[in-house]
């Protein structure tokens, strides 16, 4: 067991590299790295410091701001060093935690992270939870008495929330349980765990609910196949009780298929955390990277794909450890 | 039935049910209970079973009847299709919902159908249980095998963990798997195929049942396994006073291990015997071609197997008459007219046949049949072939 998670940790570590040098080649290979990390100003000659006289005094910016600005950037990305050197200076400077500074309001990208990130992973943390508790009786149920009526109403219910878009799904929860019956907040409260977590109640049911649907569908096709496995039988043989086989012998072995989506679905969440993040008004992440690709602030861009890309990586690397645990015969292989 | 006929069988019972219980009592001196009660274990009385499927209802057990009693090992040996394996599910309650049976089955004088209807709990697993044909397939693959041995254990009579897995660990011995305390804690995976079946084994007889129906329990395994599984079912069906019905398709395997057989045929009973006279007398034409159909170690070097010729009826809506007719080299015209009575010798030795193979009807309808070139059905008999006695 040791054995494998450290292959598999070894695996991650190199993913992980790759990830990172994409990221940042993205960076320094898409046009010219000083303008993707300090925009029009990189246009700036500051060979000729001080050569313009009259500028406008409103703006924070003048002209030796520019040039400072300029040759922050230069020492942050080492735009003075060859690609490979330059990226695994950057990537040190990552790990001790420096993200580089968002060029649109001086704030240590870092920080930003600190304070958005935790609440986006809460909300997906949360829906992912939603998912599975909701599927997974969903699914059992419905294999249980498979092709039967509620079963049936199962497959169109799944299909159903499975075609609605996130941001109308959204809208009407966030109509009917905040506007209308005034259950939950309508925007995010961070006085505290509590509050936190009952505020990011709805979005979480916003982004779980059609992840629920699809983890139903796998699980459900996966417990009817376990369910005509001689080992089923012979646990009837024994005289196990329908509700002890479904749940002690045919879930484990049937999750696999919802276990390998659950982990790639932790994709597509951040992909819907950012419409839902606007709508429930959360301050996170999703809104952050919003407002970065439009003003094309790319330190924090990047930075947010490097954290999003580790997460993706990570969570599936715990997917994979989740596999052994499953089925012990993945540990042998 | 008439009340002769049934005034008979309840003395043949009887008379049979002594058999057993010194039988059992001698292989299991001096303990308490060693035949229980004046009846036997299980009663199945013209148990039918239908398949509805959309070209018609396949009759997959059509009438079967037979009684077992403690301590009693029936072999039931029929081909694929013949039914064997569906009225061991009936007996198991494993049948699909879809399944629509008819008849009794009665354990210790207990309707086993109104239990399943009940939902009774700790009765199958407890009274009876099943091993199923293939052991890499009936254990589950991601629990440890003490865990699944133990399971039963708790559930059924409430012991704890560390109580269940002592016991699971003594099971293991008993079913003779070395390092039994090392096992419990491995997986499915990491044992052979026979060892696997011995777990199986070791699962089933954890509440120490009182039938066990094997279900092809050797066909899945190793031919040098297969005499160690059927050695030890029998030594723990000795100790233990266990009834069995060993379904096999292999007579081989039913000879010298079993007190009686009954050998099935598209979805019926067509001999039962106690198994020394069926070797030594076997009357139906179907036992006779099975038994045909089978290498024997003593045939001549070059020697050819007889397969039997055609295949089994259709079960959707079988004609009115002896199902074997259309592949048996004994078929009369008489054959194809109505469903042979099943009667028989002493009321000990019962087949269903007209024409039973090593009597004088018999000869003098091969002779017949042998003559006209082929049987009331059609059969070709171009294969002449020497009657074997």
């Amino acid at each position: 067991m040791i054995g494998f998670v450290a292959r598999r940790a070894v695996t991650l570590v190199l993913v992980l590299l790759a990830v990172t040098f994409l990221a940042f080649a993205a960076l320094n290979v898409l046009g010219d790295p000083l303008v993707n990390v300090v925009g029009a100003l990189a246009e700036k000659d500051c060979t000729e410091v001080y050569a313009g006289v009259a500028e406008d005094q409103s703006t924070s910016l003048n002209p030796s701001g520019d040039c400072e600005i300029v040759a922050q950037a230069r020492a942050e990305y080492h735009l003075d060093r060859p690609l490979a050197p330059r990226y695994f200076l950057w990537l040190s400077d990552l790990i001790r935690g420096d993200f580089g500074t968002s060029f649109q309001n001086n704030q240590p990208v870092g920080e930003v992270l600190r304070e958005k990130f935790p609440k986006s992973l809460l909300l997906m943390a949360m829906a992912q939870a939603v998912a599975l508790g909701v599927s997974i009786p969903w699914g059992v149920a419905s294999a249980y008495r498979a092709n039967r009526s509620f079963d049936r109403a199962s497959t169109i219910g799944s299909f159903g929330l499975l075609s609605v878009p996130v941001f109308a799904m959204g809208v009407v929860l966030l109509y009917l349980f905040t506007l209308r019956w005034n259950i939950f907040p309508s925007a995010f409260d961070d006085a505290g765990l509590l509050p936190r977590l009952w505020s990011l109640v709805l979005p979480a049911v916003t982004l779980g609910l059609p992840l629920a649907a699809a983890y139903q569908r796998l699980l459900r096709t996966d417990l009817i196949t376990t369910l005509q496995e001689d080992f089923v039988h012979m646990a009837r043989a024994k005289g196990l009780t329908p509700v002890r086989i479904m749940f002690r012998h045919a879930l484990r072995p049937s999750m696999f298929s919802m276990v390998t989506v659950f982990g790639l679905n932790t994709g597509t969440l951040i992909g819907g955390s950012l419409v839902v993040e606007q709508i429930f008004g959360i301050p996170g992440i999703g809104r952050e990277i919003v407002t970065a690709v439009i003003r094309d602030d790319f330190p924090v861009v990047l930075a947010a794909v490097v954290v999003i890309a580790v997460g993706f990586v990570v969570v599936n690397f715990l997917v994979d450890l989740l596999y052994s645990w499953l089925d012990p015969r993945v540990r042998a292989a | 039935m008439n009340d002769r006929l049934m005034d008979a069988q309840i003395r043949e019972g009887a008379s049979r049910g002594d058999r057993y219980r010194e039988g059992a009592s001698r292989a299991d001196r001096g303990r308490e209970g060693a035949g229980r009660g004046d009846r036997p274990l299980l009663e199945v009385h013209d148990l039918r079973v239908r398949f509805p499927t959309p070209a018609g209802a396949v009759r997959a057990v059509d009438g079967v009847s037979f009684d077992l009693w403690p301590g009693q090992a029936l072999g039931i040996v029929g081909e694929s299709g013949s039914g064997k394996s569906v009225t061991a599910r009936t007996l198991m309650n494993l049948l699909p919902r879809t399944a629509r049976v008819d008849g009794d089955v009665l354990y210790e004088g207990r309707d086993v159908r109104a239990l399943a209807a009940a939902g009774a709990k700790h009765f199958w697993g407890v009274e009876m249980t099943m091993v199923f044909q293939d052991p890499m397939t009936s254990l589950n693959p991601v629990k440890k095998v003490g865990e699944q041995i133990a399971e039963a254990l708790r559930y059924h009579l409430g012991q704890s963990r560390g109580e269940a897995l002592a016991e699971a660990a003594d099971l293991l011995g008993q079913v003779g798997i070395p390092e039994p305390a090392r096992r419990v804690g491995q997986y499915p995976h990491e044992l052979s195929g026979g060892l696997r079946q011995r777990v199986v084994i070791a699962m089933a007889l954890a509440c120490r049942p009182r039938l066990l129906i094997a279900d092809e329990p050797t066909t899945a395994v190793d031919v040098t396994v297969q005499k160690h599984l059927l050695d030890l079912l029998d030594r723990l069906r000795a100790e233990r006073e266990m009834a069995m019905i060993l379904i096999t398709h292999d007579l081989g395997v039913a000879k010298g291990r079993t007190d009686d057989v009954a050998v099935m045929y598209a979805g019926r009973i067509v001999e039962l015997a106690d198994t020394v006279s069926l070797f030594a007398d076997m009357r139906h034409p179907y036992t006779e071609a099975l038994l045909r159909s089978i290498p024997r170690i003593d045939d001549p070097s070059g020697h050819r197997l007889d397969p039997i010729g055609g295949r089994p009826p259709d079960l959707i809506d079988p004609p009115r008459r002896c199902s074997f007719a259309d592949r048996c080299r004994y078929a009369q015209r008489d054959c194809l007219e109505a469903v042979p009575e099943f009667a028989g010798l002493e009321g000990l030795h019962r087949f269903s046949c007209n024409h039973p193979a090593g009597t004088e009807r018999g000869r003098a309808a091969l002779a017949a049949n042998q003559a006209a070139g082929r049987n009331a059905a059609g059969l070709s008999m171009t294969e002449t072939r020497e009657e074997i006695r």
